[in-house]
């Protein structure tokens, strides 16, 4: 039960007592809605056949926001949604990777839906709660948290306790405090809480963090839901957290049908891990910061706004140097008991040397390959620096994906003259550390050129091409189409951290992924750009089709990807298509068939994916984002967008420019028209993989769903309908 | 002058073997088994199982017979994919 520490200032506004329904095969069949504009909170019963028809996790929230959001709805609409939800293979020790929860909304980057999957203990404990989702919808008229007690059975809306301004602004202090708080001032692993933090209040990609007790480390740790601003929607509906409290077993915490058969997957999947990772990435020492030395040596680490993807500064950014200065080691480390990858790397006593907090000693989760990477997508190469804006983003509740592509946005603005100091207040340098950091710090309090920057991407392109075309008497649109070629966004989301230039499976991985362009969709790079296991279009294009409905249901079910995708089970390669890892996919099929009490076949996983996969294209095309045009890419990622990044690479792209050519047909002259050659081949040949995928997938040629497509799926209902028949299908 | 071939160590290799890269010797008809069978001697303690790592050849995966020339640069490639 929650005990709130004596002094705690926390006013209950609304509470409802409620009778916990227990989990049953996977489900508890109940979702907890909360209105914050009427402080009203109810349990939703759901029929038996929704889960067969939507699964979970990202399934359970794509319905919601289908049937309860609309067109005109923006992320700051009372009706958005802000969903949670884990899936029904969230939360099982026995099996690796089972702490996962998805954070969907409409994002105020994109205005469609956005999901960003999370670990942590959050999702396990809100179904031990009795809850197989949350959906917040409305605004409140002040800061609230909302608390959920399983034991009690209890859910509150409660005023937002006020500590200080350092505490109520830092998604990690709150949250830390509120989590003892809430156990009478001691920290408990049956209490978990999401936070968003004052920077989200200012940004456009605010972030929601997972804190969860880990009692190794004795410590509260956080794991983030970072991409597309669902931290921004929680801020902007003034829900400081959610915090969900259950002291039922985690053990069988899903209740099983077959409890043998989940036991049996689990240890063949952990012995596969145990087995293989050790030898192959090593993500359980390494994290997956062991990442940056290959993309860097496969020119794929995104470096001064993706303009390279390698340099010889690099390795300051490499795995070894954070394991041996920074993490702490010989400590298993999963973001969820029972999963032996253990991947969530962190240190503690970490010196801050910069910004406003400089002095202070802090514990620090990461960093991720995403995060390092990120600091050299801004031409920085100090490990210390990293760490140090790892922190700050979680901290101040920002991604730090959007914020490092956002801020490398600028400084090329800068580099090639769209800016200037007087624009931004100061000169904006790639490899600057101070600027950087600065405009880190301006980003999170909403000042300065932080206002313009804390836009995004796709809004700062906008802005630059207005002050540019004023200061120049350039034509704003023209303006505009040479910011088009490297402002690296699709669909507003600004691109994760990989160089596409040499993939264009991986160019489709990004420019079709519905959220936009972040890899959980599609990560095609090494069996296209490497492995050389997709020559053609068809293949390229089939691979577009099945890797982002196998990585759909993952979001759906509450799981991990990286034991089956980061982890190759040796098995695999006796198959016809290794990459698809299928030996590994097999125990997760029996996990799903045991825990549910299923029968289903990975063709049927597949076809339930891809239903999901089809509601989220109908609301992409509702909200805008569902055609073809909504599918460009920008030129960057196709290639070297100018002649600098062309030279830096010109004897490659020249070599890869005659072998398309043939041996009859010379190059042209100057590196100049070259360039353009290339240019001009890729773009053809990324619209002619357009017209291939969409074809595998049920599209027309303008990219949007066929009748016959929506009605396989079960999904032709009143609004499908109407919106095909707006778009002529 | 001697033609030889450079093998990079990444990540876990690399803490095993100490080293970035080592050289080895290059004669006619050399293929990447011969590669991975020089490594094995040197570091038996490195794990090169079957299905635990690619072989690349100047970054393009290759098949174990791959005869090898001067100047290339071997590596024993985890199965990365993307998180």
């Amino acid at each position: 039960m929650i005990r709130k520490k004596a002094g705690m200032d926390t006013e209950i506004l609304h509470q409802v007592k409620y009778e916990p329904a227990g989990v049953v095969g996977g489900y508890t069949d109940r979702i907890l809605r909360v209105d914050l504009s009427k402080q009203k909170i109810a349990v939703q019963e759901l029929p038996p056949d929704f889960k067969d028809k939507y699964v979970g996790g990202r399934g359970y929230a794509l319905k919601l926001i289908w049937d309860d959001t609309t067109a005109d709805t923006r992320y700051d609409s009372p009706d958005n949604i802000l969903a949670m939800a884990s899936g029904p293979l969230g939360n099982e020790p026995g099996f690796p990777g089972t702490g996962k929860f998805i954070v969907g909304t409409i994002s105020p980057l994109t205005d469609t839906f956005i999901d960003s999957n999370v670990g942590g203990h959050f999702g396990p404990l809100l179904k031990l709660a009795g809850f197989d989702a949350l959906a917040v919808s409305g605004i409140s008229k002040k800061d609230v948290v909302v608390l959920i007690d399983g034991d009690a059975g209890t859910v509150s809306i409660a005023a937002a306790p006020a500590y200080d301004k350092e505490i109520d602004s830092g998604a990690l202090s709150f949250g830390r405090r509120l989590l003892s708080d809430i156990n009478g001032g001691e920290f408990s692993d049956s209490f978990a809480a999401v936070t968003a933090g004052g920077g989200a209040s200012h940004a456009r990609f605010g972030i929601v963090n997972s804190l969860y007790f880990d009692r190794r480390r004795n410590r509260i740790r956080s794991k983030q839901a970072g991409r597309g601003g669902t931290g921004t929607v929680m801020r902007y509906k003034r829900l400081r957290a959610i915090a969900v409290h259950s002291s039922l077993p985690r053990a069988n915490g899903n209740n099983a049908v077959n409890r043998e058969g989940v036991r049996e997957a689990g240890s063949q999947l952990k012995e596969v891990v145990s087995q293989s990772d050790p030898k192959q990435l090593n993500l359980e020492a390494w994290g997956t910061t062991i990442l940056s030395e290959y993309m860097d040596k496969f020119h794929l680490l995104p470096i001064n706004n993706y303009q390279y993807g390698q340099s010889p500064e690099s390795a300051q950014l490499f795995a070894r140097v954070f394991y041996e200065k920074y993490f702490s080691k010989k400590m298993p480390d999963g973001c969820y008991y029972g999963c032996n990858l253990a991947c969530a790397k962190g240190a503690e006593d970490v010196e801050l040397t910069r910004g406003p907090r400089a002095g202070q000693k802090v514990s620090i989760d990461g960093p991720e390959y995403e995060t390092v990477a990120a600091v050299s997508c801004l031409g920085i190469f100090d490990p210390h620096f990293v760490m140090e804006y790892n922190w700050y983003c979680d901290e101040y509740g920002l991604d730090t994906i959007s914020t490092g592509v956002t801020i490398a946005f600028f400084m090329e603005c800068f580099q090639r003259g769209f800016l200037t100091a007087r624009d931004i207040g100061y000169e904006l340098k790639f490899g600057d550390m101070e600027a950087a950091g600065r405009l880190l710090h301006e980003i999170a309090r909403g000042e300065g050129f932080g206002k313009i920057a804390g836009q995004g991407v796709a809004r700062g392109k906008n802005w630059v091409a207005g002050k540019y075309a004023a200061r120049t008497r350039t034509p704003e649109q023209a303006a505009l189409a040479e910011l088009n070629k490297f402002g690296m966004e699709v669909k507003g989301l600004e691109f994760s951290m990989y160089v596409t230039k040499e993939s264009l499976a991986q160019q489709g991985g990004y420019g079709f992924a519905l959220k936009g362009p972040q890899h959980d969709e599609a990560w095609l790079i090494f069996i296209d750009q490497v492995h050389k296991e997709l020559p053609t279009f068809e293949h390229k294009a089939n691979a577009l089709k099945w890797f982002p409905l196998i990585r759909t249901w993952f979001n759906a079910t509450g799981l991990c990807k990286l034991p089956w995708i980061d982890v190759r089970n040796p098995a695999a390669a006796g198959t016809s298509e290794p990459a698809k890892n299928l030996p590994t996919l097999a125990h997760y099929v029996k996990y799903l068939n045991s825990t549910t009490g299923s029968n289903k076949t990975l063709e049927d996983v597949l076809d339930d994916s891809e239903r999901l996969y089809i509601l989220q294209k109908l609301i992409n095309l509702r909200q805008g984002k569902g055609t073809r045009a909504s599918d460009r890419i920008p030129l960057r990622a196709m290639g070297p967008a100018f002649l600098n990044e062309y030279e830096s690479r010109a004897e490659y792209y020249e070599k890869w420019l005659q072998e398309k050519l043939g041996d009859g047909e010379s190059l042209p002259s100057s590196p100049e028209q070259r360039h353009k050659l290339l240019i001009d081949r890729r773009m053809q040949a990324y619209q002619q993989l357009c017209d291939i995928v969409y074809e595998k997938k049920g599209f027309t040629s303008e990219g949007i769903p066929k009748r016959e497509t929506v009605q396989k799926f079960g999904l032709l209902d009143k609004q499908a309908d109407r919106l095909l028949a707006r778009f002529g299908v | 002058m001697k033609k030889v071939i450079s093998i990079e160590f990444f990540g876990m290799q690399r803490a095993v073997t100490k080293t970035d890269s080592i050289c080895m010797p290059v004669t006619e008809n050399m293929k990447v088994t011969d590669a991975l069978e020089y490594v094995r001697n040197r570091y038996p303690s490195l794990p090169l199982d079957k299905g635990m790592v690619l072989i690349t050849v100047n970054q393009e995966m290759v098949s174990p017979d791959t005869v090898l020339k001067a100047d290339d640069t071997v590596l024993f490639l985890p199965y990365i994919s993307g998180g």
